[in-house]
């Protein structure tokens, strides 16, 4: 039984005059303990609403469906009553932004120890040698803890931010975003630090990103998201070596690489809107391979592989194509 | 490097950017605050507009005794002398909306100035006029006022001139940090690169930009100025010969409307203000809020997010 | 240290300001002086006694002699004498000064509060009845003009409270008995309530409305979403980091709307006839009384200097992000 299994996740925004926007549309993944699972996609297609709903943090705007099993217990079988009890302490969240995640009139060390407080999990002079290991163990030198998020750097206050996260040893961290506008070296380092953590603490890691290099250095297994859904979902060498849908195979053909040959292809087009419903396959207009069915029939996740999912119908076609 | 989409959107800044007064129209008329506020100045303008029209004499002449309560002959009572309040309140309008909006113009000229001159040029020009400033941001706004009329005499035109030379500041500041980003915007960079002259860039460039927020700040400065208007009068300093509402509340004062419990005389004309204040105040804010939309998602509310039970699946695939 | 360095600059700006105001102090009046002070205060004086005051007030020294003088009369207190009672203006304006503070001060004290709490329900509950009605009823106070507010006070709430509508003492105390002090205590205070309560509410509606956008603006911060993450009430979300991040701008805004509690106290000392500085510079407007108008001038400029140095400072201590 996983440590974390969302089930048919689906989530509603209300836009006011009776529009609804219809972001996650049955996103369904599961982790094991010390698991590092990616969630990609382009900005938009609902990866940070999904782990947002995971933690019971929409907007009053927003309605969910689906189940979010952590240990087996529903944590949205009542909404707020039912996650609350469970946030921080067992589910944590590194946000988008980080820098940002810091209150700029209090101490860092302060804002560290503020969860640990309210759960019980340590007090005062505990909680503070608490809040030092962290900031070691996150390569903080613990003196930093008296000093304000302004006198941090972007990556140091990113490393905070994941201290902070880790402070009541939570089992599963979700990461949204975490090296965006931080530079390379100090990415690296973020990153093996999370890899690092997984290891060494048995936490299960959520990463969710645009950015396809990263979630290769640090993820085994991942999930492609389009327009709300999960389009493929298998382990990272078998995305990039044989991707089962053509979004993959794009995403992965539009990372420029380094040493590559020159061109750098872009998709073109844009997402769909989702405050419609949609018809057919929601990247029919922007698929290099559209057929037939395309149009009018929506694709369902399919296995196609031992440990691959994909949502298109070259899969069926091919399948049928060698029975 | 990662599969985001049109290339064309960078593009589309340049018409998105042209496009604010547009922007402003359509904000103000969904707005209902700022309907409001218009609906009231533009009743109150057309008032004042017509006063000529509606009133046959001379307001301030004695039609019925010494502040008779409102009823079948006078529909708003009589004030201090005898003279009806409906005339007085229809005749104070267009003196009262008149300085407001002329003092407002003095002020958003001076302080558009100042913003436009500090903000293009920067450097020493900018320092200057920034210093000089917060020097006049520092004097207390009546009583210079009331040094100025009780030095320079009475008439309606040094009114004018004095709050219009005293609530530039904001404007300025305002204007001034408009200025200077949209000074940094590509366009602009680009026509001065072309070789367009300091006139021009500030003519066809810069101006159209900032107008818009100088009139929303100009509509919130009227308010000031009628404001401003009914402490100088308040304290006898307006001009004799006029009648406007702030003389009204004046007039009702020296003339112990509250010993003879002529709240008729005091509730209007204080009314008036308020309401045209109020309009003043809500269309600006609506103006300026369209042009700087600070669109926040609250992450605090009492509401919670809901949950939806999945009967049956949902198929519209 | 650049801590001190903000400090200093403040400092020494204010000083600026001060020496600017007092220039401009003079180059008011003198402008005006002269002809006007002999001409209204002595029509029957022969041209002798006229060349004798004018030589008193040093009126036929050229403006720059005047300017020392001016200068060096200051720097002893010496703000002139009164034309009406030829008392000095200190002694004139010291006991109007002892009224006025503490009737201001229980005002703003009121608009803060009121202000703050108005301000951070309605950005609380945002887009609620109660949010709209908090909203209108601060822009509806703020919009009135403070003599009407504080007409409207006399005409329909005096009665009703009890309270009286004029003056700092009731006449009638201490005239058949011994008044304690606690009794002298509470008719002042008796007094204060409508005009404090009339500065109050016409103050209350910016700052309510200053701190509600404030507060919104600080609760669509991240670190908010990131309270809610780490499992903090929405109370100990509000005190512990909305209110504290939201109140900033406030110290601020109080200390720049210090020229509209000038302008209010003004108007209102007029309208309760309360015997402070307010009232006091309406007099001289009426008698003409000109050292006594340039003295209150001076002193207002210089609390309003004052006053906004204080409010630096106070935002320099609070705010950690300018100490760096």
């Amino acid at each position: 039984m996983s440590l974390l299994q969302v089930e048919d996740l689906h989530v509603w925004f209300q836009l006011g005059s009776g529009r609804e926007l219809h972001a996650v549309q049955g996103v369904s993944f599961a982790l094991d303990k010390g698991e590092r699972f990616g969630l990609v996609g382009e900005s938009g297609c609902g990866k940070t609403t999904s782990i947002l709903a995971v933690m019971g943090l929409l907007p009053p705007n927003a309605s969910v469906a689906g189940r979010v099993l952590l240990d087996g217990e529903d944590l949205l079988a009542k909404g707020e009553s039912t996650v609350s009890p469970h946030r921080w302490v067992d589910v944590a969240m590194v946000f988008q932004g980080a820098m940002n995640a810091f209150n700029p009139v209090q101490r860092i060390g302060d804002q560290i120890a503020e969860p640990m407080e309210l759960y019980g999990v340590a007090e005062g002079q505990n909680a503070r040698r608490r809040v030092a290991e962290l900031l070691e163990r996150v390569g903080i030198p613990a003196d930093r803890a008296s000093r304000y998020p302004h006198e941090f750097s972007g990556g140091m206050r990113q490393r905070a931010a994941i201290a902070m996260a880790l402070a009541c040893n939570p089992k599963v961290l979700l990461a949204d975003e975490p090296t965006t506008a931080l530079d390379v070296m100090v990415q690296a380092q973020i990153l093996e630090l999370l890899v690092a953590l997984a290891n060494d603490f048995g936490l299960a890691l959520v990463l969710v990103t645009h950015d396809l290099p990263i979630v290769a250095q640090v993820c085994a297994r991942a999930a492609v998201m389009y327009a709300g859904e999960i389009i493929e979902t298998g382990p990272m060498d078998a995305l990039y070596h044989d991707p089962c849908h053509p979004y993959t195979r794009l995403l992965f053909a539009a990372t420029p690489d380094l040493y590559g040959s020159g061109d750098v292809i872009s998709i073109p087009g844009a997402p769909p809107r989702l405050d419609r419903a949609i018809v057919g396959c929601p990247f029919r207009p922007r698929c290099d391979s559209a057929f037939g069915p395309c149009d009018s029939i929506r694709p369902q996740l399919v296995r196609v592989g031992q440990d691959q999912a994909a949502a298109c119908h070259l899969n069926t076609v091919m399948r049928e194509a060698t029975v | 490097m990662s599969a985001t989409a049109n290339p064309a959107a960078v593009e589309d800044v340049q018409p998105a950017i042209e496009s604010r007064k547009g922007l402003l129209r359509r904000e103000l008329l969904r707005n209902p605050q700022a309907i409001f506020g218009l609906t009231i100045l533009g009743i109150f303008v057309l008032i004042a507009l017509l006063s000529p029209v509606l009133l046959s004499q001379d307001p301030k002449t004695k039609v019925g005794s010494v502040f008779e309560p409102p009823g079948s002959a006078h529909v708003l009572g009589t004030d201090g002398g005898g003279a009806d309040m409906l005339a007085l309140l229809v005749g104070g309008a267009p003196v009262s909306l008149i300085v407001g909006f002329a003092a407002a113009a003095v002020s958003a000229l001076i302080g558009g100035a100042v913003g436009l001159l500090s903000g293009f040029f920067g450097g020493k020009t900018d320092v200057a006029l920034m210093r000089l400033t917060d020097y006049v941001i520092v004097i207390p706004d009546v009583p210079l006022m009331i040094v100025v009329a009780a030095l320079f005499g009475r008439s309606l035109t040094n009114i004018i001139l004095i709050i219009g030379a005293i609530y530039w500041t904001t404007t300025a500041r305002l204007i001034r940090a408009q200025v200077k980003s949209v000074r940094e915007r590509v366009y602009v960079k680009r026509a001065r690169a072309l070789g367009a002259g300091n006139t021009r860039l500030i003519g066809r460039h810069i101006l159209p930009q900032v107008a818009p927020l100088l009139i929303a700040n100009t509509v919130l400065l009227v308010a000031y100025a009628i404001f401003a208007e009914t402490f100088i009068t308040f304290l006898g300093l307006g001009d004799p010969s006029l009648v406007s509402w702030g003389r009204l509340i004046e007039n009702a004062f020296t003339d112990d409307a509250i010993l003879n419990n002529a709240w008729w005389a005091i509730v209007t004309p204080g009314l008036c203000v308020t309401i045209v204040i109020l309009g003043c105040t809500m269309t600006g804010q609506a103006m300026e809020d369209a042009l700087n939309p600070r669109l926040r998602v609250g992450h605090l509310s009492v509401k919670r997010f809901r949950l939806r039970p999945l009967a049956g699946r949902l198929d519209s695939e | 240290m650049t801590g001190f360095d903000y400090v200093g600059k403040r400092v020494l700006f204010a000083a600026l300001t001060v020496f600017v105001a007092i220039t401009l102090n003079f180059v008011l009046f003198r402008t005006l002086s002269g002809d006007a002070l002999s001409a209204l205060r002595c029509r029957q004086c022969t041209a002798q006694f006229k060349e004798y005051q004018r030589h008193e007030l040093g009126l036929d020294k050229s403006k720059w002699v005047q300017y020392r003088m001016y200068l060096a009369d200051l720097s002893h207190g010496n703000l002139g004498k009164s034309l009406r009672s030829e008392q000095s203006v200190t002694n004139e304006l010291w006991p109007s000064i002892k009224n006025t503070i503490p009737m201001v001060a229980l005002g703003t004290f009121f608009s803060i509060v009121l202000g703050i709490i108005v301000g951070v329900i309605t950005a609380w509950r945002r887009g609620t009845f109660v949010d709209r009605a908090g909203l209108y009823s601060g822009l509806g106070f703020y919009s009135m003009p403070p003599q009407w507010l504080g007409l409207l006070m006399v005409l329909f709430v005096a009665g009703a409270l009890g309270l009286p509508t004029s003056g700092i003492k009731d006449p009638t105390l201490g005239i058949l008995g011994d008044a304690s002090t606690w009794d002298v205590l509470v008719d002042r205070l008796r007094h204060m309530v409508l005009p404090a309560l009339t500065l109050g509410l016409v103050l209350y509606g910016e700052y309510a409305l200053i701190v509600r956008s404030s507060m919104l603006e600080t609760l669509g911060e991240d670190y908010v979403l990131t309270a809610r993450a780490k499992g903090l009430s929405n109370w100990a979300i509000v005190w512990r980091h909305g209110l504290r991040n939201a109140l900033l701008p406030i110290v601020t805004l109080v200390a720049l709307s210090l020229g509209y509690v000038i302008a209010g106290t003004i108007t209102i000392e007029y309208v309760f006839s309360y015997p402070g500085v307010g009232l006091a510079v309406v007099e001289a407007i009426d008698q003409r009384d000109y050292p006594i108008l340039q003295g209150a001038f001076l002193l207002l400029t210089l609390s309003v200097i004052v006053f906004n140095l204080v409010a630096d400072l106070l935002y320099f201590k609070l705010d950690p992000r300018v100490q760096t």
